[in-house]
């Protein structure tokens, strides 16, 4: 069961037949089914269209794509003729042409006459036919048909007059997003893309996505812009910078800086046509005004207290260099420590960390990647021995049954999300496990939630183990795979009953389970599974109870199945993969590995300390007790992003020396001494991984604010500094060095995107003892009948902010959408609360507290709250203690809490 | 009583019969269309999720056919043809009179829902030139007098005799 050729074997098995044909006097052979267009396109054959697109169903409203049968006279949209046999195709004749000229000329009739001041300018691909087949004027009565302008939100302009009714919103919203909130209304000349009701965009259940933007031929949909007119001057391929889906995008650039976003036209990309509000939208972060762009040292002044001061790098990187080797020449090297970030790329990681280890000795390296999303990643690639690294998405489309465990695709990993939709609209049975109501219910075959009265914590490990259970019992699992690769089922399989016998199902859970029982029978399943599962309570357990479910069902391995985790970060895999954890090598070997360690050595020439560091609670605790003494932060926030920020504040207050390299201005770069403006995303090369598993290289597309340098540049410069007598000049000296010290990560940068290489020797795929195990069932007995005032928080995304919001809460769109941040409360704890529409509540827990309003959630249980994370400047981290960052899981998102009404 | 409530839970009733059969949309439509006399707006959402569909699809296929309506109409919908045949008969005065008499525009339904106005473009009887139908019982060989006498009938006033 090799999985590493699951992303390569993805052609149909279906026989087809080849057929001949003449298109415009040249021979050609296509398969059954091809459409006539498709066939000319490959054939290097041009036919105009204004309604086709690729990832689209062809839908044949424009007609533009008219050919002619030169046998029997027949025109023909070529977008939806499939080929017949011996037919002879013109595309060009002057029949045919004059009928595309009078579409065109109909189509002009009816648009307002605006282009000189329309925003699409020569990208309207309406405005190039028309001058592509010389059509001046139309000669025709114009009949305008003018519709209200719509700009409200901060996003989409929607300017109907200039709609030609091709349909891509339209179609883009249902095929490839699944959102559907638009929909033609009405018939005939009045029929219109409208939403619900006819509301406005952001009354409706648009996502803000984007994608229908992207595709609009015209200028009927746009994209809002601040502080920008115009059409970027060129536009050139890179990366998204926000959450772990990795989407290629086609930046549109202006005075070297990002205008425009747009996805990417290459192939095979893991968005398509696809995008996110985030992505779309939010990169306007890139050209705030808080942008670094000089180096800074801070200066103790006569009566202002510290300012900073203007240096030049030589100076600032040697003051770094200097201080930190004077601290570790006085304290020992544990008395430094050093944050990096699942933002930057694999080459600043891998040097970052390489950095620590090396002229600093010490493993306390670490990222905000550790409590975000990372422990979900390591315990799996525990349990699947590392056998199952790569998980394209695209297998999602073809997998036999997928299920989705705490997972809500539309506020954390949007593209994802539009996988499983997608998935689930072709017929493919969907299970979602979760305690809330998320976008994932209306395709869901079965939805499995915790009994009302249960903590749900506490409940979903019960009802994964019971779902893999009951799909035993029905003779709905996949014995072989059972007896041929894993161990401990039986054993496991009486526990759960056993525990079943004590905590048996409510009749509602017992439904569902059943319906999902019958859903899932023999499939091998593709388990999607939310990165923050480990970060709330009990989510070891959830995280195994769901593992066991894969493995009863054969789905670890197997074709189109497997364990997808849906990274929160552009680079949350890369940065663990690259050892940016106190106790884990590059390519995720453990530290305590005396082997890996060893070879390391050999590789580095030089002595590694088998000590594990200090983690995120670690570092702070050692801070605040003195013991720590430097730290160096690389493109963390960690103020706003760790929670309990004021304890966090003090505690690197006390430090006496901190370096943040870092893109925006913050509370962090506040209390540095140094202070090195480094670049983002798209104004340096580097390559991220991505949840797949998929390596993608960019690079610069825009240019550096100010003197601002990339990060794996000044990393370079302090190596140098410190007398390293390797020299980092190029992003390419650095690849080629992880190609040789991390064995998974051999085939980097050779292409534009490769994929990290799965485990091959002591899995249970590679034929020898070693066996998937089967996780024990631990019991949790429920808590006491709880206080009736205490509410469960839940930390959690809304797709305007990723993270804690450091960089969207610098995009100018986000912060003017600016609604959203309320708590979100179901309604019978509104009632009991004795809350009324506008009112404002005090959410309290031991830490701190918040104040906040408040929207009906009826998709919540009783007793819990959502709060989303990334607004106020993150003020609902308050909420939480750092003592929940201490081992074994960082559980951090879910707290005890009281509300007060204000 | 507003016209525009509606009993919740007999389209929730109606619903059930129809879940997740997607084919179903446009009998699901008329079904509550006869029940309530309109679609109220309020049921596309539940029809929506019955149906496994987007709300603004079920909302498309409404506003896509004339014979669903979003409004609350008449007690007595009055359609006046405007097909050929009775065109030539004479049907635009038919049209003006029935306005007239009415008070009422094309489209529009009277403030005590008594009343809708609507044209249509053939009752396929056309033998009966000039036209209209009321509800479901057809009136030919129209003139001002036969027209002034029919509308009589559906009055208020008269009904409540």
């Amino acid at each position: 069961m090799p999985a590493l050729s699951q992303h390569q074997n993805q052609k149909g098995a279906a026989q087809v037949e080849a057929i001949a044909f003449t298109i415009n006097g040249k021979k050609v052979t296509c398969r059954t089914g091809d459409s006539i267009l498709s066939v000319a396109q490959k054939n290097g054959v041009f036919i105009p269209t204004l309604c086709h697109h690729p990832d689209l169903k062809p839908y044949g409203a424009c007609r533009m794509c008219l050919v002619e049968d030169e046998k029997s006279g027949r025109l023909m949209a070529s977008c939806v003729t499939p080929v017949a046999k011996d037919m002879v195709i013109l595309t060009d004749t002057k029949r045919i042409v004059e009928h595309r000229k009078n579409i065109v000329r109909l189509m002009m009739a009816e648009h307002p006459e605006s282009c000189i001041v329309c925003s699409k300018g020569n990208r309207c691909e309406l405005r190039g036919l028309a001058a592509r087949l010389g059509i001046a004027e139309t000669g025709l009565y114009p009949m305008p048909n003018y519709k209200p302008y719509e700009e409200l939100n901060p996003f989409i302009v929607r300017d109907l007059s200039k709609c030609i009714l091709c349909g891509k919103c339209i179609r883009a919203d249902h095929e490839l997003v699944a959102v559907g909130a638009i929909e033609y209304n009405e018939r005939g000349f009045s029929s219109r893309p409208a939403t619900l009701m006819e509301k406005p965009l952001e009354e409706s259940t648009c996502t803000f996505c984007g994608t229908c933007v992207s595709m609009c031929p015209t200028g009927a949909l746009s994209a809002r812009h601040i502080d920008f007119v115009g059409t970027p001057e060129k536009e050139k391929n890179s990366i998204c910078g926000f959450c772990g889906a990795g989407c290629s995008l086609a930046l549109g650039i202006s005075s070297d800086r990002v205008t425009e976003v747009n996805p990417s036209k290459i192939n095979d990309s893991v968005n398509g046509a696809t995008l996110c509000v985030r992505g779309h939208f939010a990169h306007d972060y890139l050209n705030c005004k808080d942008r670094l762009g000089q180096p800074l040292i801070r200066v103790q002044s006569e009566n202002n207290g510290p300012e900073f001061q203007p240096v030049e790098w030589n100076e600032a990187v040697s003051r770094a260099a200097e201080s930190l080797a004077a601290i570790k020449r006085n304290h020992g090297p544990g008395s430094i420590a050093f944050i990096g970030s699942p933002k930057c790329s694999l080459e600043e990681n891998y040097l970052f960390q390489k950095i620590a280890r090396i002229l600093f000795e010490t493993n306390n390296v670490t990222s905000t990647g550790s409590i975000n999303g990372q422990a979900l990643l390591r315990r799996t690639e525990e349990k699947t021995m590392g056998a199952a690294r790569v998980m394209p998405l695209s297998a999602l489309e073809r997998a036999e049954a997928i299920v989705a465990v705490n997972y809500d695709p539309d506020h954390t990993v949007p593209v994802s999300g539009y996988h499983v939709k997608r998935a689930a609209r072709a017929g493919i049975p969907l299970v979602t496990i979760d305690s809330k109501r998320t976008g994932l219910a209306p395709f869901a075959g079965a939805r499995i939630r915790p009994d009302p009265e249960a903590d749900a914590e506490e409940r979903i490990p019960v009802l994964i183990s019971a779902l893999a259970a009951k799909i035993a019992d029905h003779d709905g699992h996949d014995p072989d795979f059972i007896k041929q690769f894993t161990t401990g089922w039986d054993v496991r399989k009486k526990e759960i009953d056993a525990l079943l016998a004590d905590l048996p199902l409510s009749p509602s859970e017992e439904k569902e389970i059943n319906r999902a029982a019958k859903l899932l029978s023999g499939r091998r399943i593709a388990l999607v599974i939310g990165a923050d599962v480990m970060e709330r309570k009990h989510g070891p357990q959830t995280a195994d109870a769901a593992f066991n479910l894969a493995l009863v069902t054969g789905g670890i391995g197997a074709q189109n199945a497997g364990i997808f985790i849906p990274a929160p970060e552009n680079n949350t895999v890369g940065a663990m993969d690259m050892g940016m954890l106190p106790d884990m090598l590059p390519g995720r070997r453990m530290l305590s590995d005396k082997e890996a360690r060893e070879n390391l050595e050999r590789l580095w020439n030089t002595k590694l300390s088998p000590d594990p560091g200090l983690d995120l609670y670690g570092i702070i605790q050692a801070a605040e007790t003195g013991h720590l003494k430097g730290l160096y932060i690389m493109g963390e926030n960690l103020i706003r992003a760790l929670p309990d920020n004021s304890r966090v504040e003090a505690a690197l207050k006390k430090l006496d020396f901190i370096v943040v390299q870092d893109i925006i201005e913050n509370r962090t770069t506040r209390l540095a001494h140094v202070v090195l403006p480094a670049t983002a995303f798209a104004e340096k090369s580097g390559s991220f991984t991505n949840m797949e598993g998929r390596i993608q290289a960019f690079s610069s597309v825009a240019a550096a604010p100010g003197q601002a340098l990339a990060d794996w540049r000044i990393l370079g410069l302090l190596a140098q500094k410190m007398g390293y007598p390797e020299q980092y000049g190029t992003v390419e000296k650095i690849r080629q060095e992880i190609r040789r010290t991390v064995p998974m990560y051999s085939a980097m940068g050779n292409y534009r995107r490769e994929w990290v290489k799965n485990a091959e020797k002591n899995t249970p795929f590679s034929q020898n003892d070693s066996r998937f195990e089967f996780s024990a069932i631990e019991r949790i007995n429920p808590s006491e009948k709880k206080d009736k005032k205490a509410f469960t928080a839940v930390l959690g995304a809304l797709r305007w902010h990723l993270g804690s919001g450091t960089c969207t809460g610098r995009s100018a769109r986000i912060e003017a959408w600016n609604r959203d941040s309320e708590a979100r409360l179901c309604p019978s704890d509104i009632r009991s609360l004795g809350l009324a529409e506008g009112d404002r509540i005090r959410i309290k827990s031991e830490q701190g507290s918040v104040e906040r309003g408040f929207i009906s959630d009826p998709g919540l249980p009783v007793g819990r709250v959502f709060l989303p994370l990334g607004f106020n400047g993150n003020d609902a981290a308050a909420l939480c203690s750092l003592e929940t960052l201490k081992p074994p899981a960082p559980v951090w998102r879910t707290c005890r809490i009281n509300i007060e009404k204000i | 009583m507003d016209p525009t409530q509606f009993d919740l839970d007999r389209l929730h009733e109606i619903l059930e019969d129809y879940r997740d059969r997607k084919w179903a949309l446009i009998p699901l439509l008329q079904e509550v269309q006869e029940e309530f006399g309109f679609i109220p707006p309020e049921s596309i959402e539940p029809i929506a999720d019955t149906l496994n569909m987007f709300a603004s699809q079920v909302q498309g296929v409404i506003t896509f056919y004339a014979g669903f309506s979003l409004k609350p109409k008449g007690r007595y919908v009055l359609r006046v043809c405007r097909g050929t045949a009775c065109h030539v008969k004479g049907s635009r005065s038919i049209l003006r009179l029935v306005k007239k008499e009415l008070g009422l525009e094309e489209g529009e339904t009277s403030p005590d829902y008594q009343f809708t106005l609507e044209t249509v473009a053939c009752l396929g009887a056309c033998f009966l030139a000039p036209t209209m139908v009321v509800n479901r019982d057809y009136y030919g060989r129209l003139n001002p007098t036969k027209v002034v006498s029919v509308l009589g009938e559906y009055r208020k006033d008269k009904e409540d005799d």
